[in-house]
């Protein structure tokens, strides 16, 4: 019981641990590019007609939803892996893993909305 | 006991523990602004006028300071992320102090030219 409990909790860690690269390989790509759009090419001024072309585009935005999922799952992955490492208590430990969850969701609907609000 | 790994990195003192701090610290920092970010691009959602005005309001000197160290931090995360991937899947193990400084160099060389796209 105790075991296959520990095998699980391990099984779960390697996949989330194999994630994180694979998430980091994608970001290492697009978020550079990302970055690079939007303050290195054109006039470096953000504005709505600068953002809309680009986001009407079917790929965009399957590149950009693909961008915001990869992302959350990241950084949020990653202050679950910080948090794991400054606390022991289970309680606490709960807390925190459901907070991670809420703010996860809220921030993937919130993104979800921004791609789509720009018709295509 | 779980010691927190801040205060008892369990690498040997050498340029990859201040990788594994600066990484961690860059890592909480980006996940902080990814939070803000979501939000405050969601203002597309509210029309060309409601997001003009919001991006002209985030322009001052003291947004572009901060774009541009959040430049930086996305460099040193992504160029060691870049060392992480090959330390664990390429078995780069041997060469991460080589890698660390190459991910170094890389970072300062594309961080401190950009400072003139953000202060001229």
């Amino acid at each position: 019981m105790v075991g296959s409990k520990a095998l699980v909790k391990r099984n779960k860690g390697a996949l989330s641990w194999f994630l994180q690269r694979i998430t980091a390989l994608y970001l290492f790509v697009f978020l550079i590019a990302h970055f690079v759009i939007m303050h290195f090419t054109g006039s470096g001024e953000v504005t709505y007609q600068a953002v809309a072309p680009r986001l009407s585009s079917p790929l965009w935005k399957a590149g950009d939803l693909l961008f915001l999922i990869f992302a959350l799952y990241h950084g949020l992955n990653g202050l679950w892996q910080v948090l794991e490492d400054y606390t022991k208590s289970r309680g606490l430990r709960l807390f925190f893993y459901s907070l991670i969850l809420t703010m996860g969701i809220i921030l993937l609907v919130v993104g979800t909305v921004t791609i789509f609000s720009v018709k295509v | 006991m779980l010691k927190p790994k801040w205060f008892y990195p369990s690498y040997k003192k050498d340029v990859g523990e201040w990788a594994w701090i600066l990484h961690r610290l860059g890592g909480l920092a980006l996940i902080f602004y990814l939070f803000l970010h979501i939000f405050v691009t969601n203002r597309l959602a509210a029309g060309p006028e409601a997001f003009n005005a919001t991006m002209k309001a985030l322009s001052t000197p003291v947004f572009k300071f901060l774009e541009w160290g959040l430049w930086g931090v996305i460099l040193f995360h992504a160029f060691n992320g870049i060392r992480l991937v090959l330390v664990d899947f390429a078995g780069a193990s041997k060469y991460q102090k080589l890698l660390f400084w190459i991910a170094f160099v890389l970072f300062l060389a594309l961080w401190i030219p950009a400072a003139w796209k953000f202060f001229l």
